[in-house]
């Protein structure tokens, strides 16, 4: 009697761990799809067939030289719009590209070629000085862009970079809304490939060594 | 035979304590950060696990600190293919839920701290639930 009583408890206790190991389970799912899982689904890179040649556009980088078309030549760039009084997503994605960076910098090519550019879509609060504090912060090598309204416009739409500034009178926290992707430009200047959110360092730097690797043989 | 009953009643003890001590625990909060920012930059997110220990619905309805010029609670969300923000006035945990403030989702938006705040550094955040209950919340500043 004694030992199916023990038998039944050590059952009922084994029952009891199960519900509360599911329930365990059960919360963090639940987590993950209530608070985490908002930007598109983790599908890393989109490569383009066929790679767009960029058009002229003229911009001004945070030590106030011209970036232009002839400033992507030679590089690979990725791109990034936001701005910087833009609590999570912006230092989010410029950390994960700073770690990318050391990554990609740990590859056998290196980090010679490639150059990392946050474009301000919000140049009436970003100056050139104050991105320029902005970038540095996350990586002494990153480069901070900004310019005239036609001209992020210029670049942002020929990328399909939706971005949208609502300005409001007397309003200084007004709301900007900006593509959370990352646009990846190849040394010819065209638009190679796009990275969605959410972003992860080491998924970036092991898909741009596929990339860089394919176009290396591409070219010769 | 003899031995079930003490072990029965030792499981209820047992029980009826640990309702009591969540009851008493009401909301906890684990892994409060706030996110370093570049220098000169106004604008701050502070992130947090939320657990309603309790057995009744909670919500949070709003944080305020003495560090910042103002808190409020957000959430990012993507519109058109656009990343943006939206407030949250109200959220609900449901007995017994966790809720995860992340980057990329919901975040505390801290505007203009009134002095700079660097990695290591301590900021007290209170949090605001319906039924009065006001929560002291430890947050760590970390690059």
């Amino acid at each position: 009697m004694q030992q199916i009583a023990l038998k039944y408890s050590i059952m009922m206790t084994a029952v009891a761990l199960a519900a509360m190991l599911a329930g365990v389970w059960l919360a963090d799912i639940y987590r993950e799809r209530d608070s985490r899982a908002v930007l598109l689904p983790n599908q890393v890179i989109t490569l383009f067939p066929d790679p767009k040649p960029l058009t002229a556009f003229a911009l001004t980088d945070h030590k106030n030289r011209v970036f232009d078309l002839a400033s992507l030549k030679g590089k690979w760039s990725f791109l990034f719009f936001g701005f910087t009084h833009c609590p999570d997503v912006c230092p989010m994605t410029l950390a994960v590209l700073a770690r990318a960076r050391d990554s990609i910098a740990k590859h056998t090519a290196g980090a010679e070629d490639i150059q990392f550019v946050f474009i301000s879509v919000d140049p009436n609060r970003d100056t050139v000085s104050k991105l320029g504090q902005y970038v540095d912060y996350f990586d002494t090598t990153f480069l901070g862009v900004t310019g005239d309204n036609a001209q992020i416009g210029s670049l942002a739409g020929q990328l399909g970079a939706a971005y949208q500034v609502e300005i409001k009178p007397g309003l200084e926290n007004y709301p900007v809304y900006h593509s959370a992707a990352v646009f990846l430009l190849d040394p010819r200047a065209r638009y190679h490939a796009v990275f969605t959110p959410p972003h992860d360092a080491e998924a970036i730097s092991r898909r741009f060594k596929v990339v860089r690797e394919l176009e290396a043989g591409n070219a010769t | 035979m003899r031995w079930r009953y003490p072990v029965f009643v030792c499981l209820i003890l047992a029980s009826t304590l640990v309702t009591a001590a969540s009851e008493e625990a009401g909301v906890s909060v684990r892994d409060a950060w706030i996110r370093e920012t570049p220098p000169g930059m106004t604008m701050m997110a502070g992130y947090m696990e939320l657990r309603n220990n309790t057995s009744r619905p909670q919500v949070l309805l709003a944080a305020s600190s003495s560090a910042f010029q103002g808190v409020m609670i957000h959430r990012t969300i993507v519109k058109d293919g656009m990343a943006g923000m939206a407030h949250a006035s109200q959220i609900e945990l449901a007995p017994s839920a966790s809720l995860v403030f992340a980057p990329g989702g919901y975040h505390l938006m801290l505007m203009t701290p009134k002095r700079t705040l660097r990695a290591g550094d301590p900021v007290v955040i209170n949090l605001e639930f319906r039924g009065g209950l006001v929560l002291p919340v430890a947050f760590e500043v970390r690059k």
